[in-house]
């Protein structure tokens, strides 16, 4: 009747079980970037957690569908015999108009079942885009995204006047040399080498983070060390300066004032994410618990650290104007674009073999991009304004082999291309790879002897 | 059963033999005192949302290398084990034994049936990474990187996730039992475009 499957009788007994036990009065959990429960056993209740990759940016005459992920959790084993059975509805909003409520359907295709709105016509082509937030349900649990209700709602906007880049399908094995190594260091237990975690017969982890500040002094997070290795410009050796972190895979920003942000992506209790701050000697300042189960990386924003933040796909301020925010005001400040200087904003919307790319300001979108590939796109490693300019870093993939794409943007299309190895033999931060600085863009990379940093030169003027 | 029993006892001493010499005076009673030897629930389907139910259950428990069973309380009850030890006795899947038990895969490798594995339930299965990523097994066939979708995973030669969510800049939230030091979460993870890793899928999803 809605597009699922006919459940087997075992299938609808379940199910009715569950809402019958939700019903009884005993206590469900709202999750969906809320903080995991203190315990749960066999007999609690499900709760219910949601995800929604947002479609930030549309193209003119684009049909518009919201999706929903829905997952129940915990409650009695025979859950794991089901589909999750939420509903829901999406809250929508114009500039112009007023909210309007649409039921979310439940469906299936081949991904699975999930909850899903059309957005009217009307409301998807308006040119200032719309906003919507999202409330599913499934017994007494309910589950908002964004997590930050209203306040944080997401916004779609459609790229009317985008500049079309067309990159044809990548050329494998012609990537160019960087022009500098700027610091390398042994993989060991030496004053001067780089710590790997998990050993050689598990996925390699080491040097997982780094920053590089705009004098050109390279900063290099040793997670197993507990410390950052510093190496200022043109020099050969590095100084420590020890951080008192835990590990797990952690991103390091540099804060104008020489604090070092460590976003520690399991760091707290029940496997919360952490940000910890240190002056630049190491001694431990602030530490944060991060409002979404996972975390990506961190960067430098306009008003302090921001964090990208999931299932939310949010940037949130950790410490706006230094003060350090609880889980709620972070959620209430989530926005998917990340805040720059001077009010502008920059969003970045990966669809299929197609990036989008949108620079706002305060009157709307001020430049656009459609970078088309004829090779799949993986992730995003990098977005930053350079000038007038966007630089992007996106890792292209085909079957067995992958490389990554350095592109300057501006009004007219493409300016500059370059190919740059994958470098990856250790796992880093997942999209803490890149930097960019002074005008060069910066590469974290190691191999099987160690870690390094390389630096490229883009060809252009900041 | 019997094959159940012989299944493992031939997994344990593989990974013995592999561990020699590592392994310490270090044990832990999580798997002694918690977890059993039951027999598997058959049933005649499986969905996506149901695997991702069984794996959410897991999620801020421990790992265990070579381990397969674990409780539901949000904590690891056997932290800083050593690694690729197998006889610590500690709570926790490692990465393909989670997957073999979030697919409910049979020991049998010539069977696609669907087996729901309790969470106590410890058991590991006979795939290793390396051997998902291969698509050995009847239940688990290779697919395109650029396909995955939730509850597919990516596997490498050392390590297999699952994928939980897609994002906006082209990463994946990916379920993983990580290592000792992580346990099993949710990260953002660029497995999908590293040459390192390919694309696994689970067959017989019923939605």
């Amino acid at each position: 009747m809605n597009g699922l499957p006919v459940p087997p009788p075992a299938h609808i007994a379940t199910v009715l079980a569950l809402v019958a036990g939700a019903l009884s009065g005993i206590e469900a959990f709202a999750l969906a970037g809320a903080a995991a429960p203190e315990a749960r056993s066999d007999s609690t209740p499900a709760a219910l957690e949601a995800t929604h990759l947002p479609p930030l940016l549309t193209l003119p005459g684009e049909h518009v569908q919201l999706r929903f992920d829905a997952f129940c959790v915990g409650g009695d084993e025979s859950v794991e015999q089901t589909d999750c059975p939420a509903t829901g509805s999406v809250f929508l909003r114009t500039r112009n108009r007023t909210s309007t409520e649409i039921a979310l359907n439940a469906t299936a295709d081949s991904r699975g079942r999930y909850l899903a709105a059309d957005v009217p016509d009307e409301v998807s082509s308006d040119p200032s885009g719309f906003s919507y937030y999202a409330v599913l349900r499934y017994g007494d649990a309910t589950a908002v995204l964004p997590p930050g209700g209203e306040a944080a709602s997401y916004t779609s906007v459609p790229l009317e006047r985008a500049v079309r880049v067309d990159l044809g399908e990548h050329s494998f094995g012609a990537a160019r040399p960087p022009d500098e190594r700027v610091a390398a260091a042994s993989w060991g237990g030496g004053r001067e080498d780089v710590g790997l975690e998990q050993g050689r017969t598990q996925t390699p982890i080491g040097a997982s983070g780094f920053d590089v500040d705009p004098t050109g002094r390279v900063y290099v997070l040793d997670e197993a060390h507990h410390r950052v290795l510093e190496w200022p410009r043109s020099a050969s050796h590095p100084s420590r300066v020890p951080v008192s972190v835990s590990g797990t895979i952690g991103d390091l920003s540099v804060g104008p004032d020489g604090s070092l942000y460590v976003l520690e992506t399991s760091g707290g209790e029940s496997g919360k994410p952490l940000v910890r701050r240190f002056d630049d000697g190491g001694r431990e300042l602030e530490t944060v618990v991060v409002a979404e189960q996972t975390a990506s990386q961190i960067r430098n924003g306009p008003d302090g650290p921001i964090v990208l933040q999931q299932p939310a796909q949010q940037w949130m301020p950790i410490m706006p104007s230094g003060v350090p925010a609880g889980g709620s005001e972070q959620r209430r400040l989530g926005r998917t674009a990340r805040p720059l200087a001077g009010g502008r904003k920059l969003t970045v919307f990966r669809t299929g073999d197609e990036l989008r790319v949108a620079l706002t300001n305060g009157s709307g979108v001020a430049r656009a991009w459609r970078i088309v590939s004829g090779s799949s796109l993986a992730e995003v490693q990098l977005a930053e304004p350079l000038g007038n300019r966007v630089v992007v870093v996106m890792r292209v993939y085909e079957e067995g082999r992958d490389e990554f794409v350095a592109l300057v943007l501006d009004d007219t299309g493409l300016v500059r291309q370059r190919s740059i190895a994958p470098n990856d033999w250790a796992e880093t931060a997942p999209l803490g790879r890149f930097r960019l600085a002074g005008g060069s863009l910066y590469q974290l990379g190691s191999s099987s002897s160690g870690a390094f940093v390389d630096r490229f030169d883009l060809g252009v003027k900041p | 059963m019997t094959v159940s029993r012989a299944t493992i006892a031939v997994f344990a001493v593989t990974f013995c033999l592999a561990a020699a010499g590592t392994a310490g005076a270090y044990h832990t009673r999580f798997v002694a005192d918690n977890c059993n030897y039951n027999d598997p629930s058959p049933t005649s389907f499986i969905t996506r949302d149901g695997s991702a139910t069984v794996a959410l259950r897991a999620r801020y428990e421990g790992y265990q290398w070579a381990g397969g069973c674990w409780n539901d309380n949000d904590r690891d009850d056997s932290p800083g084990d050593p690694t690729e030890d197998p006889n610590t006795g500690g709570e926790g899947p490692d990465c393909s034994g989670f997957t073999f038990k979030v697919w409910r895969e049979s020991l049998s490798e010539g069977s696609s049936a669907f087996d729901q594995w309790n969470m106590l339930r410890f058991v590991h299965g006979p795939y290793t990474a390396a051997r998902f990523r291969r698509g050995d097994g009847a239940p688990n066939t290779t697919i395109s990187k650029s396909a995955a979708v939730r509850m597919d995973a990516f596997a490498s030669d050392s390590h297999i996730g699952l994928v939980y969510a897609q994002n906006v800049d082209g990463s994946d939230q990916i379920i993983e039992a990580k290592g000792e030091a992580y346990g099993v979460n949710i990260w953002t993870r660029t497995y999908r475009g590293s040459s390192s890793y390919g694309a696994v899928r689970r067959v017989g999803w019923s939605s």
